[in-house]
C-alpha cells in the first residue's frame, strides 16, 4: 500500500468526478468554500477552492501550510482532508463538512452550558491539539471559530493556515502569530522560539471564554493585550517566570496584584479553575502540555463530560429566502467565471465557454467585435 | 487513503518508458542534460541564497517530478527552475523574496554563459518577464502535481543506516554516500524509488568503492526494506552520472530550444556575450 502513490494528473479527473459541488458557503482570504457531496456515498463534504489563477506573487503560504499539515494529521478531533484535486488553475481541497463552530455556540445566548458540556468540549479540543503536538505541528491560531462542530457533536480542530512544524531549536519562528486575544505572553514579548505551550495558552483562554461566555482577555491593541493579561492574571515575579526580561521586548512592567480567580469564575468548580490556571501559567516551560492537561483530575472528577451528541447546538437558521438568494448569486458567479475564463481564451474558445452558460441562464450575449 | 499518502509518489512503468518530452520528439540524451542542468541551477542558487539543504533537494525533486507530467517543449526550463525553488522555499518554511530568487538564478545563468554579471534592474522588462515565468512555473508545478509537493528525503535515513552498519566512523563512506545522494538528485532516481532504497543504494556503492564488505547472509539491505535489484539500479545511476560531462550552455526557453536543435544556440550566445561585454566596456 505504501508505495502505491502514483505521480500523475490523470488521478485528478478521476477524483474530481467523485464529487459534486452544490452551493457556495463562504469566502476566505485565499479560498472559496462550497458545499458538495460524494456522488456514490452521498457523504456531505466541504470543497475549498483555492484560486491560483490570478495570483501575482505566487501561492499564498497559508494554502501550502494547510495542505501540508492536514496531510499528516488524522484524528477524530481534527478536520479530515479527504481528497485533493486540481481543476484548470484552481486547487480544490475536499474536507469533511462541519456545520457550525464553537464561536456560534458561545454567542448563542439561548443556549445554557452545563459544567459537563464545557468539560466535554475541552476534552475533545485538547485531544485534537495533543494529536497535532505529537505530530510536531503547532496550530498557532487557536480560537473558538477554528473549532468546528460536526453534526454528531464532535469538536474538530480546523484552519491550519498558520500551522508549522516545530522542534528545531536553531530555526526562528515569527512571534506575530495567533489572533491577539489568544496570544501567549511570550509571543507578545517577541519570542522567536516557542513550543506547543503557545497553543495551550490559547486553549486556556478558550476554557475561560466557555465559562464566562465572553472573551477572557480582549486587548484592544497588541500593546494593550499585554496589560490586559497582566491585569487579569497578575504581573509575574522573577521567580514565577525567570528569563522574562531577557525576551526581545521585555521591560519592567507595572506590578498588578494577583486577583482571586475563584471570584471571577464562580460557576466553575475548583478543579476547573486549577486546570485553567495551569494552562494560563506565565512561564511557558511550566505551562501544562496537552497530554498533561488531559491527565488533570478535572477530567476524572464528576460531573462526567457530556456525550458529544447531547451537547447544546445553535438552532438551525435555514431561511428559504436566504438560500434562494445564495443560489441566485451562485448562478451569477458561475457566469462571471466562465466569462473571465473566456477573456483569456481565443474567440472560438470564448464563445464555446460562454454560450452554454448563457443559454442556461437565458442571457443573450453580443458577438465579440 | 493511499491518495493522500505521505510517501513519495513514484512513476508507473509506462511513465518511465516515455516521458512527455520524448513523446514530443526530444532525444533522451537532451532530456537528461536539461534535467541535470536545471538541477545544477537549483542547487547553485540554493547555496547562494543560503537556504537549508532540504530546500535545494526538495526543489530538485519537484523539478524532476514535473517533467514527467509535462514536456520541456511546452514548459521551458527556466520558469520551472524558478518556480520549483520558490515553491520549495515555502514548503520547507524558509521563504525567500521573489526578488532574491530571480537575482540569484539570473546571475548564475549569466556566469555560466560568460555574460557580464550585471544584476537586472527591478523595473526592467527582463525582470518582469522572469517574475512572470516564476509565478507561472510555480502554478504549473502545483497543478500538474495535484498539490503533492511534499518530498520525503533519504538523508536522515542514510545517517541511521550508517549507524546501524557501524560505518559512521569510516573516513570516507559517510561523506561519499552523502555526496551520492546530492548527485542523484540530478537523475530520475528520486521519482523511481522510495528513500529507503536510495539510501541503501548509495551505501552499497560507497562501500564497494572503499572495499568494505557488509553482511551478506542474510544481505544487510533486507533490514531496510530494500531489494538487491533496486539498489543496484540506484548505484548504476550514480555511476552513470559521473561518466557524463557537465554542460554549461543549455536552452532555457522555447526560442533557445529551437536554436539548440538547429545547432545555432552556441553562436547566438557568443554573439550576445560579445555585444553585452562591448556595451559594458563602453559605459566604463
Amino acid at each position: 500500500m505504501a508505495s502505491k502513490a502514483i505521480l500523475g494528473e490523470e488521478i485528478n479527473k478521476e477524483t474530481e468526478s467523485l464529487y459534486k459541488k452544490e452551493k457556495k458557503l463562504g469566502e476566505g482570504t485565499y479560498a472559496v468554500v462550497y458545499l458538495g457531496h460524494h456522488i456514490r456515498t452521498n457523504r456531505k463534504v466541504a470543497i475549498k477552492k483555492i484560486k491560483l489563477g490570478n495570483m501575482r506573487s505566487g501561492l499564498d503560504m497559508s494554502a501550502i501550510r494547510e495542505v501540508k499539515a492536514l496531510r499528516e494529521l488524522r484524528h477524530p478531533n481534527v478536520i479530515e482532508l479527504i481528497d485533493v484535486f486540481s481543476h484548470k488553475t484552481n486547487l480544490n481541497l475536499v474536507l469533511e463538512f462541519l456545520d457550525t463552530d464553537l464561536e456560534n455556540v458561545i454567542k448563542d445566548k439561548s443556549l445554557v452550558f452545563m459544567p459537563a458540556d464545557i468539560k466535554s468540549w475541552m476534552m475533545m479540543a485538547l485531544r485534537g491539539l495533543d494529536h497535532c503536538h505529537k505530530c510536531w505541528l503547532l496550530h498557532r491560531d487557536l480560537k473558538p471559530n477554528n473549532f468546528l462542530i460536526a453534526s454528531d457533536g464532535q469538536l474538530k480542530l480546523a484552519d491550519f493556515g498558520l500551522a508549522r512544524e516545530f522542534g528545531d531549536v536553531k530555526r526562528a519562528m515569527t512571534s506575530q502569530t495567533v489572533t491577539r486575544w489568544y496570544r501567549a505572553p511570550e509571543l507578545l514579548l517577541g519570542a522567536t522560539n516557542y513550543t506547543g505551550s503557545i497553543d495551550i495558552w490559547a486553549m486556556g483562554c478558550i476554557f475561560a471564554e466557555l465559562s464566562l461566555r465572553a472573551p477572557y482577555l480582549p486587548g484592544a491593541s497588541d500593546l494593550e493585550q499585554l496589560t490586559t493579561i497582566l491585569r487579569a492574571r497578575g504581573t509575574p515575579t522573577e521567580d514565577e517566570w525567570p528569563g522574562m526580561m531577557k525576551l526581545p521586548t521585555g521591560y519592567n512592567f507595572e506590578k498588578f496584584p494577583k486577583p482571586q480567580f475563584s471570584d471571577l469564575f464562580r460557576g466553575s468548580s475548583e478543579d476547573a479553575v486549577d486546570l485553567m490556571n495551569k494552562m494560563l501559567t506565565f512561564n511557558p516551560v511550566q505551562r501544562l502540555s496537552a497530554a498533561d492537561a488531559l491527565q488533570h483530575p478535572y477530567f476524572r472528577n464528576l460531573p462526567r463530560p457530556t456525550a458529544p451528541a447531547k451537547l447544546p447546538r445553535p438552532r438551525q437558521t435555514v431561511v428559504d429566502e436566504e438560500e434562494e438568494a445564495a443560489a441566485d448569486a451562485n448562478r451569477k458567479r458561475q457566469f462571471q467565471e466562465a466569462f473571465d475564463d473566456a477573456l483569456s481564451a481565443t474567440d472560438a474558445d470564448r464563445r464555446q465557454a460562454v454560450e452554454p452558460v448563457a443559454k442556461k441562464m437565458d442571457l443573450r450575449i453580443s458577438s465579440p467585435a | 487513503m493511499t491518495r493522500l499518502s505521505l510517501r513519495n509518489p513514484l512513476l508507473t512503468p509506462e511513465q518511465i518508458v516515455q516521458s512527455p518530452s520524448q513523446r514530443q520528439g526530444m532525444s533522451q540524451t537532451l532530456e537528461l542534460d536539461l534535467r541535470a542542468y536545471g538541477c545544477h541551477l537549483v542547487e547553485a542558487a540554493g547555496i547562494v541564497l543560503r537556504v537549508p539543504q532540504v530546500v535545494m533537494a526538495s526543489a530538485q525533486v519537484l523539478f524532476q517530478r514535473f517533467y514527467y507530467l509535462a514536456s520541456f517543449q511546452d514548459y521551458p526550463l527556466r520558469g520551472t527552475v524558478l518556480g520549483a525553488l520558490f515553491l520549495a522555499c515555502k514548503v520547507e518554511e524558509s521563504p525567500k523574496s521573489i526578488r532574491s530568487i530571480i537575482n540569484v538564478v539570473d546571475i548564475i545563468i549569466k556566469r555560466d554563459r560568460g555574460y557580464p554579471e550585471i544584476v537586472t534592474d527591478g523595473y526592467d522588462a527582463e525582470y518582469y518577464d522572469l517574475k512572470n515565468e516564476m509565478v507561472i512555473g510555480e502554478m504549473q508545478i502545483l497543478r500538474r502535481l495535484g498539490f503533492n509537493v511534499q518530498v520525503e528525503l533519504p538523508y536522515g535515513l542514510l545517517v541511521n543506516y550508517l549507524r546501524c552498519l557501524e560505518l559512521t566512523e569510516h573516513p570516507l563512506i559517510p561523506q561519499l554516500s552523502w555526496n551520492y545522494l546530492n548527485d542523484l538528485l540530478r537523475t530520475p532516481v528520486y521519482v523511481c524509488f522510495q528513500p529507503e532504497t536510495i539510501a541503501c543504494g548509495v551505501i552499497y556503492l560507497a562501500a564497494r568503492k572503499c572495499g568494505v564488505s557488509l553482511p551478506a547472509s542474510p544481505p544487510w539491505w533486507i533490514v531496510f526494506d530494500a531489494n538487491e535489484e533496486d539498489i543496484k539500479q540506484v548505484a548504476r545511476a550514480a555511476v552513470a552520472l559521473h561518466e557524463r560531462s557537465r554542460l554549461r550552455i543549455m536552452p532555457l526557453d522555447s526560442d533557445e530550444l529551437e536554436m539548440y536543435l538547429q545547432g545555432s544556440l552556441d553562436d547566438h550566445i557568443n554573439a550576445i556575450r560579445h555585444t553585452r561585454s562591448e556595451s559594458m566596456a563602453s559605459t566604463i
